[in-house]
This record gives C-alpha cells, structure tokens and sequence, in this order.
C-alpha cells in the first residue's frame, strides 16, 4: 500500500468514533441506527485495511458477514421503530420515558 | 495518484459521517450515510479489496439504505427537532471520546509510520480474487457462513412480527 | 468433517422450524400446546447434547468439548424454565405464540453455538444469532409501551455494543493476523506485542462483552430492558443472555488472551467492584420487582467477575458453577413474579403484602431464591459464591472478596425488604394466588435444583472442572 496502514486505521477510527458520538447524542432513533451502521462501517475499514496488510483474506471474510449481519440487524431495528412509531408517532428516544433512559 | 484518491474518499467519508450524525432532518442523513458507504468503498477499493468494495456498494449503499430511506419515507417523519438539551452528560461523553479519538489516531498513525513495517509484498491484483475470498468462506469459514444463514431467518421471522400491522 | 456434532444444534433449529410450522395449522385457541411442544424439543436435545461426543468439527471453527457441553446444559435448562414460566404468560398476552417459542429456541441454538466457536467470526454471528431474536422478543407485547421501548432500548444499545466489539476484534485481528483463537495465542506468547494497540482492542473487547453482561458502567440498559420486556423472556434474558456473554468472554480471554493478562486483570478488577457496589445499592432504592431483580442480577455479575479477576481454573468452575446456581435461584424467583403477575397484573413490591397468607408455596419459594441468591449456607448459592471468592483469595485478592462480602450483606437488605411484605404486611386482598401447573414445575424444579446443588455439590463441581481444563491457564 503506497498508503501507509496507519492513515486508513486513523480514519477509521475516525469514522467509528463519529459513529459513537452519533449514538450518544442524537435522538432519532432512525439517525441512531445510522450511527451504528458507521460504527460497523469503521470497523470493516479497519478488517480490510488489516487484511491488505498481513496479505491475510479472513479480513475480507470478515466484512463479507458483518455486511449480511447488518443487514439483519437494520431490518429488525427498523421493524421495532416501525412498531414504535405505530404506538406513539415519535421515533425519538427522549419521547419514551415511561422509563427513565 | 492512489495517495489523492486517499485523500479525497478519506475527506469525503469523514465529512459525510460528521453530516449523518448533524443533520436534522433524517432523510438528509441518510443520503450523507450512503456518500460515506460510497467512499469507503472507494477506499476498499483503491487498497485492493475490489470484491468487498463492489459488495460495500451494492449490499450496503444498495439494499441496506434503501431500507432505511424506505422506513424514513413510510414514516413520513417531521424534522427533527433539538429542543431543549437533556442528555448534557452524553453530550460530555461525545466530547470526552472525541478527545480519545485524538490519541488513539495519534498511536495509529506512528504506528502505521513505525511498528508495523512494510506490508508482505504481494501483487494486489490477483490477492483479492473472487475464487481465493469464496473457497475461504466455503472451508475455513463455512461455520460462520451457516450460522448467517440462520440469523437470516431470525431477522426475516422478527421483522415481519413485529412491523406486521394486524396483530 | 465430524458433523455428528452439531446434531444438538440441527435438531434444535429444525425444531424450532418445526414449531412455526405447526402454528401455521394451529387454531388460535389451541397454540397454547406449543409452549409443552418446545419444551419436548428442549428436552430431547438435552439428550442429544449429552450422548453426542466430544471433538472438533468445521476445522477448528467449531468444538464440542465440557466447556460447551455445560453452557449448553445451562441454555437449554434457562430455556426450558423460561418456557415453563411462559405458557400461561403467553397464552394471555401474546400474539404470535408460535413465533414466540421458535425465537426462543432460535436464540438458545446461538447460544450453544456461541459456547462451542473457537474463533472469533463464528463467535460474533453467533452472538448476534442471540441478541437479534432477544431483541425481537424483548419487544413482543407490541401494543404494550413498555415493552416497545424496552424492544428499542435493547436494540439500539445491543448493536452498538457489537459494533464496539466487533471494532475490538478488528484490531485484534490486526495485530495477530488471525481470527482463529488458537492462533491468536500463539502470535501473543512470542512476541513483545503489548503495545498501545493491544490496549485499546482489549478495551474494546471488554467494553463490548460488559455490554451483554450488564456488568457496570455498560449496565444502563438493563433495568429498563428487564422491566418492560414480557417478564418470562426478563427471566430469560437475566440468566441467558448473560451467561452466552460470559461464555463467549471466558472463551476468548482464558482461550487466547492469557499471555497477557497482566493488561485486562485490572480492567475486570474495576468493572467486579463498580458492578457489585452499584448494582446492591441503587436495588435497594426500587419499588418494582423487576427492576429490583435487574439490579440484583448486574450485582451477580459483578461476583463472577471477582472470580474471573483470578483467571485460574478454579475461576472457570466456580463461575460456570455460579451460573448454574444462578440459573435455578434466578428464573425461579421470576417464576414468583410471573405467577403474581398473572394473577394480580402488577410488578409493584408493596403489592406482595401479605403473599404469604394467599399463597404460602409463593412466598416460601421466593424465601429460599432469595436466600440462595445472598448466599445463605445450606443453599446453592453459598457453594456458588464460596468457590468464587476461592478462587479471587488464592490470587490474593483479599480486597476484592472483601468488597464481595460486604455488598453480600448489602444484598440482604433489599431481598428482605420483600421478604418482610410477604410475612409481615397485612395482605390488601384476601383471594389465593393460584399457580398452574407449568410454573409449579419450573418452581419446583428450580427448588430442586438451588437446594440439590447446596446440599450436594461434588458431582456438579466435578463435572463442571472438566469444563474448566479447557483451557490451559
């Protein structure tokens, strides 16, 4: 890589923690869901910048199944806002303190 | 020229993701997320990894958002307001890791710089092949790739009970 | 390929299939029978799991050996008990019965696949197999707010904290070019590797596993979570979900980080006191038994990861020991809170007033769960904790089983709180509580099990420390 490794894990990094900061302080639980999926996005960022490293391909492998978990995982999550929103017309997170968050 | 096309995906990922997680308005979001899956594709791409980066663009940025931009749609959701701010303590948090964040990019690129010494050498070109990536999934992996499949189904099973309108 | 294995699996999943098959030709009335249909199932694969051998399938991806023989006795056992508790529960207030056991089962088959992976791909799709049908459950009283909002909670918070897990095993493949936990043990022995990088992928790692554990500061979910969702899949949830958590955290840390321990022994040192100490005292502070119960259940994890802090074989039986324990005194304490539930429709402590009058068999199980749970002599739980604090004061941790002692005592306070409603309040109503069959055999069955072990613990604890020699410490 004419790019030294460390930029694209720097990046990364970058990318999962705006992802974090993202679940923190948003309240929409759809832009919440994003923020996941750019948490996982920086992790995939960092698998396959390993994996082209180490020439290694389980990297790869790797990616291959976190990208079909995503999907499942999105397809629930946004089944459960659909639900919520059916209950109560608001998908942000502040709205549901019947519970205290 | 790879070292610009580093730095123009890398700038545009990361400002697209800061845009996902500012926008108010979710819809907005979701198209700056897709820029961001888009990009790093790019970069997958430009190391290498074209087979993940032709799945990033059309699992992710494909079927993954259409999901998404299909619920934001279905639900015909309003701005969403910022109001009064009642999570102060996750607004520190989101600074404190942002601090964090700093370090840890820091010890990343010294040791992207230093410590893990030049890559095996290797042509790119025929390292990412379809053939080598799915034999490995068929073999070393083929557990991991079974139990998706069930996860699948879970997924399928969940959503439906739970979005279906008639109880 | 040795495929005889995974039979246990196969047949649970095609079970479960099984199952939303025969719902598809159920009247409505009649899909109550499912509940006793997957309990049939649970049983047989008990069978199944204990006949089939021992050995290695999918390369080194997959392994049955005592470790995940005993994690998958301990699934299947909550699950067999979370089914028991849900029948009436089910019949009830939930819609889609038929789904509800399949998920149920769906999940365990993730679980004991989760218990037997031996790298980290099959342990993250595994993991997520599990928390994704949990998520689905938590939120299955979809009219009910609560339950929604425990669904959403649940689900936001779950898949961040595999997103933060699954950062931590992308650095950790990094710096050991392999997923393979063998592997990545290997690659530590030699090398000079703690770095900055190693750090922060074991961060990581930790905090995503304190997640799923509840262990505190990640524990904010789970009271919310626990008390919202329908209360046998809290039951589930509390026993199971943590013990997939432990399982997969164990097989990772004891299977391929003990090169170099001397990075997450503190780490799992601070999470065991700030797990026990918060989790005993905000529980004394709830009103509802639920929440109380969540709050009890984060302070438990906090004694398994005193023993976890010692990283020694004793640490592995006593916490697989505990979790059994913990298992039987748990589900059968929300057993109690079910039963009531379904009779009364409240969760409110000051509403046991009294319960001793209605329903004496009630509140003498509650008495000795709760017992069990603080760690009394003659039951379960005082073998539990005294191998677990063993094992914390042969490291030396004097310290650590001190705090454990003290916030045991702390315990006593919130679990008496009920006890004292229960014997010395005057009940507001006088009608008898009634149980049905179904939760008489998982009250009895959990009875059976805290005081079996109590009275007689060698056979479990040998059996269980060939679980632990596993792993080579």
């Amino acid at each position: 890589m004419p790019v030294p490794l460390g930029y694209y894990l720097g990046l990364a990094a970058i990318i999962f923690t705006v992802g974090v900061i993202g679940v923190l302080v948003r309240r929409n639980a759809i832009i919440i869901l994003m923020s996941i999926e750019l948490m996982l996005n920086g992790a995939n960022l960092t698998l396959v910048a390993f994996s082209v490293h180490l020439q290694e391909l389980s990297g790869q492998v790797f990616v291959f199944l976190v990208m079909t978990v995503a999907a499942a995982e999105a397809a629930v999550g946004l089944a459960i806002i659909v639900m919520i929103f059916r209950n109560r017309e608001s998908v942000n997170v502040d709205n549901l303190n019947i519970m205290k968050w | 020229m790879v070292t610009a096309a580093f730095i123009i995906f890398g700038l545009a990922a990361i400002v697209s993701a800061i845009m996902v997680i500012s926008f108010r308005n979710p819809m907005a979001s979701a198209i700056a997320l897709i820029v961001t899956l888009c990009s790093i594709a790019g970069l997958f791409a430009i190391m290498g990894a074209t087979f993940v980066a032709a799945l990033q663009v059309i699992v992710y940025a494909g079927a993954i958002m259409v999901l998404f931009l299909f619920v934001i749609m279905l639900l015909n959701l309003k701005r969403d307001e910022f109001g009064p701010e009642k999570r102060k303590i996750q607004r520190t948090l989101g600074i404190i890791l942002g601090l964090l964040l700093v370090l840890e990019v820091g010890i990343f690129i010294q040791a992207g710089l230093g410590d893990f010494g030049p890559s095996p050498a290797g042509d790119k070109g025929s390292f990412t092949s379809i053939t080598e990536l799915s034999s490995l999934l068929f073999t070393k992996y083929l557990f991991a790739f079974e139990v998706t499949s069930l996860l699948l189904l879970v997924a399928i099973v969940g959503a439906v009970i739970l979005a279906k309108k008639k109880l | 390929m040795n495929l005889t294995l995974i039979i246990p699996e196969i047949f649970l999943f095609l079970w479960a299939l099984l199952i939303l098959f025969v719902d598809f030709f159920t009247a409505e009335e009649k899909k109550h029978r499912l509940g006793p249909l997957s309990l049939v199932g649970i049983v047989i694969t008990v069978v199944l799991v204990v006949f089939s051998g021992q050995g290695q399938a999918f390369g080194e991806m997959f392994s049955a050996d005592y470790y995940s023989l005993s994690f998958a006795i301990i699934f299947l056992g909550s699950a067999f008990l979370a089914i028991c508790t849900s029948i009436d529960f089910a019949r009830e207030r939930i819609k889609h019965q038929g789904e509800y056991y399949a998920l149920i089962l769906l999940s365990t088959v993730g679980m004991m696949f989760l218990a037997a992976s031996r790298e980290l791909l099959s342990m993250y799709v595994s993991l997520e197999l599990t928390t994704i049908s949990l998520f689905v459950l938590s939120a299955y009283l979809k009219t009910d707010l609560k339950s929604s909002e425990a669904g959403l909670k649940y689900m936001i918070l779950g898949a961040a904290s595999s997103a933060i897990l699954l950062y931590g095993i992308s650095l950790l493949y990094g710096i050991t070019g392999t997923t393979v936990l063998k592997g990545i043990q290997a690659e530590l022995v030699g090398s000079a590797f703690p770095g900055p990088l190693l750090v922060i992928s074991l961060v990581f790692i930790i905090a995503g596993f304190s997640f799923k554990l509840a262990a505190v500061p990640f524990h904010m979910w789970a009271p919310d979570v626990y008390e919202g969702a329908p209360t046998p899949i809290t039951a589930y949830l509390s026993v199971a979900s943590k013990g997939a958590g432990l399982a997969a955290m164990v097989r990772v840390f004891f299977g391929s980080l003990l090169p170099v321990t001397s990075e997450w022994i503190p780490l799992f040192m601070a999470l065991a006191t700030m797990t026990m100490v918060l989790g005993n005292i905000v529980a004394i502070r709830q009103s509802n038994i639920k929440r109380m119960l969540a709050y009890s259940s984060i302070a438990q994890v906090g004694y398994i990861l005193v023993a976890l802090s010692a990283a020694s074989e004793l640490a592995t039986t006593s916490m697989i020991l505990y979790l059994l324990v913990y298992m039987f005194a748990n589900i059968g304490a929300f057993a109690v809170v079910i039963a009531f539930y379904n009779h009364s429709g409240t969760d409110e402590i000051c509403e046991y007033a009294g319960l001793s009058r209605r329903s004496p068999f009630l509140a003498i199980s509650l008495v000795i769960f709760f017992l069990s749970l603080v760690g009394i002599p003659p039951l379960a739980g005082f073998v539990g904790k005294y191998l677990l604090f063993l094992a914390a004061i042969q490291k030396g941790y004097y310290w650590l089983v001190g705090v454990a002692v003290l916030t045991s005592v702390i315990s006593l306070f919130y679990y008496m709180n009920v006890v004292r409603q229960m014997y010395f309040r005057k009940p507001t109503k006088n009608d008898p509580v009634k149980v049905s069959w179904s939760l008489r055999l998982a009250l009895v069955l959990s009875l059976i099990g805290v005081i079996a072990v109590g009275v007689y613990p060698d056979p479990f604890v040998s059996l269980i420390s060939k679980a632990a020699s596993v792993f080579v410490y």
